[in-house]
């Protein structure tokens, strides 16, 4: 179980004069100080997925950054199982598998260095490093290249090799910022299989992504994020009922009826 | 921090950039080029030693002998492709190599005609024996006439000794051969071997600072369980690693391919050096370029994950270098010794005591300041990276 409430981060203008018109009338740009995240809350409990929707801009990024805890928030509390990991970040970082948006690999190392570097600064043991990358191997699909470089991978295998890395410690949530963005068909469906397979194990799984079809086909819960703020919080029907057409209608009308959403949240929180 | 500096390592030796940079080129590379240009500058040598010389004599009936002398030489032959008397063209022409003129005053008796001056005309511009051949000729004539004039004074050896040079100054060295040498050459050591320390580590530095920011792969690194100080650690000693690394493998290249190649002499003269120098005295030397590394590579630790990207890493060791060199010409520079301000002075310091340790001239309780304040400046710099290594606005920029 992993609960957000009113997360904030700002960051300081180096230099004002740089930033574009449409910057500057961002509501969220006041003084010297660029408000990227100003509150945002939700949950998600054990064996639910997660999906976080939002323009891009909208702060996602910085939000899931805070929960990797490689930005500190500037107000706000993040619980795992009930413990505040704000002030301690380097128990969250034990308890949470995060993959980053723009992730990369070690060129120079195999896929297997890649990850069993990061179970060995997990403070892992080598044996259990072999045998949770042998059955990660099994349902990512790793073996064919396990073993070589990672500088001529393909994109997917590039993901899939990053994805294992992410839960080699067996994280009590995981994390992934946009997954499945420019991977083909088969690399999705792969992915999205292993996201399925935590969900059976009971792990939580945050993802953020832009594609409603792999919500609709995954998510328990959906969290919409615009402008820094949580607009909608809720179960994947009450998404579905915000509009009578598809997700995609939801999502736009989640975006332009503010007050809608605002309600929606308070209610939550009662 | 072991497993990060392992980690660190291990890519850095499967690079072959690096493996170039920091192997193939000083052990391979360099002494091959110095051995082509060392081959052909020798050759170019040899030819010009036994090529033959052509010339053309002007106002041969005054000096029938030294005409004689240069007739039978082996190493002078008389062009006769000289037609005109520009002589500046027939050189340029290649018809001659040289045009010797003998003034009407020579004679034989000196006393009366005075100083005989020989104009030699030649291309001065490349390698040429001329002047070094003529002399030997022009010598003897000399000698001889010397003598003649001597015997018509009436002087005795002595006396003629006196005439010839009436007072000789002589040098008697207080210094020994290594302070000597040591003065000379010592400040050039330091200099050496500070910029292939900074030149070593430079690559390895942007390739795991700002290399992983570009790569994508700090913020996974970052969000590891691992304290920061610890990361910084393992990355920091992986790039000093690498710069002590860089430096021995080309030092000890000069001196095996300088031990293969010198013959003879220099390698008595270089080996009775090192001997002279002392085990304690290396061991010294060795211990003081260790806080040197060390503010090199917490310096270009800091810069590179500061970068946005491997090249801007780049540009900012490049940068570096100059300010490296500054303080180490300092050293070099005469009448900057180790005395006073110049002792407080980071880099210029260690270079001076450096180059004292190898005169054989140096005060060991200087040492305990310098190394006390270098070794401060580079913990100093350490506690910055790892603080700088903390921080959001450098870490995503």
């Amino acid at each position: 179980m992993i609960e957000i409430r009113q997360l904030a981060k700002r960051f300081s203008i180096e230099n004002p004069k740089k930033l574009s018109e449409s910057e500057k009338k961002d509501p969220r740009m006041k003084g010297r100080f660029f408000h990227s995240v100003q509150n945002v809350s939700f949950q998600c409990g054990k064996g639910e997925v997660l999906g976080l929707l939002g323009p891009n801009g909208a702060g996602k990024t910085t939000t899931l950054r805070m929960l990797s805890t490689a930005l500190q928030p500037d107000s706000g509390h993040i619980l795992i199982n009930g413990t505040d990991v704000v002030s301690n970040p380097v128990i969250a970082r034990r308890k949470i598998g995060f993959l980053s948006g723009t992730t990369g690999l070690y060129g120079r190392l195999t896929g297997r260095e890649n990850i069993a570097y990061f179970g060995q600064l997990h403070g892992m043991s080598n044996v259990d490093i072999a045998n949770k990358i042998d059955t990660l191997s099994e349902l990512l699909d790793l073996d064919t290249f396990l073993d070589r470089r990672c500088e001529n991978f393909s994109t997917g295998m590039k993901q899939k090799t990053s994805i294992a890395r992410a839960v080699i410690h067996n994280p009590d949530v995981v994390i992934l910022d946009e997954p499945t963005t420019g991977l083909d068909i088969m690399a999705t469906q792969t992915v999205l299989n292993f996201v399925r397979s935590l969900k059976d194990a009971g792990t939580p799984v945050i993802f953020s992504t832009h594609h409603l079809d792999e919500v609709a086909e995954l998510c328990d819960r959906v969290t919409v994020i615009d402008k820094g703020e949580t607009k909608f919080d809720d179960s994947i029907s009450a998404f579905r009922g915000l509009a009578s057409g598809s997700l995609h209608d939801s999502f736009l009308t989640c975006l332009s009826q503010e007050h809608a959403a605002h309600h929606s949240v308070a209610s939550e929180r009662g | 921090m072991w497993m990060v500096f392992k980690k660190e390592m291990l890519e850095l030796l499967r690079d072959r950039k690096t493996l170039f940079f920091m192997i193939a080129l000083p052990i391979i590379i360099f002494p091959a080029l110095a051995g082509v240009v060392g081959y052909f500058s020798s050759k170019a040598i040899q030819q010009a030693e036994s090529k033959t010389l052509y010339y053309h004599i002007v106002g041969e009936q005054y000096a029938p002998e030294l005409v004689q002398a240069l007739e039978t030489s082996a190493y002078f032959s008389r062009s006769e492709k000289v037609t005109s008397d520009n002589f500046h063209a027939e050189i340029r022409a290649g018809n001659v190599d040289f045009v010797l003129e003998i003034p009407d005053n020579y004679s034989n008796n000196i006393l009366e005609s005075g100083q005989i001056t020989l104009k030699m005309y030649l291309n001065d511009a490349g390698l040429n024996l001329v002047e070094t051949r003529l002399k030997s000729i022009v010598d003897k004539h000399t000698a001889r006439l010397r003598e003649t004039a001597f015997a018509a004074v009436n002087l005795s050896d002595a006396q003629q000794q006196a005439v010839l040079q009436p007072i000789v100054l002589t040098k008697v060295d207080v210094a020994d051969k290594r302070e000597n040498w040591g003065e000379k050459i010592g400040g050039l050591i330091p200099y050496l071997i500070f910029i292939l320390c900074l030149q070593g580590a430079m690559y390895p530095a942007a390739d795991i600072g700002a290399g992983e920011k570009e790569r994508g792969t700090l913020e996974t690194l970052l969000i590891s369980p691992i304290e920061r100080h610890k990361l910084v650690m393992g990355k920091f000693f992986t790039i000093a690693t690498a710069g002590v690394m860089a430096a021995l493998t080309t030092i000890s290249s000069i001196a095996l391919w300088g031990t293969v190649l010198s013959q003879g002499l220099a390698i008595a003269f270089v080996s009775e050096f090192m001997a002279s120098i002392g085990a304690i005295d290396f061991f010294l030397m060795f211990l003081m370029l260790v806080p040197v590394v060390a503010i090199f590579a917490a310096v270009l630790l800091s810069l590179s994950i500061y970068a946005r990207s491997y090249k801007e890493a780049q540009s900012y060791s490049g940068a570096l270098v100059f300010v490296v060199i500054f303080p180490i010409i300092l050293a070099m520079l005469p009448g900057v010794e180790l005395k006073g301000v110049w002792a407080w002075v980071p880099l210029t310091n260690v270079s001076l005591a450096i180059k004292e340790l190898i005169k054989g001239t140096m005060d060991y309780y200087q040492l305990v300041g310098i190394l006390a304040s270098t070794a401060l400046i580079a913990g100093g710099l350490i506690v910055f990276c790892v603080r700088w290594f903390n921080r959001e606005t450098v870490l995503f920029r």
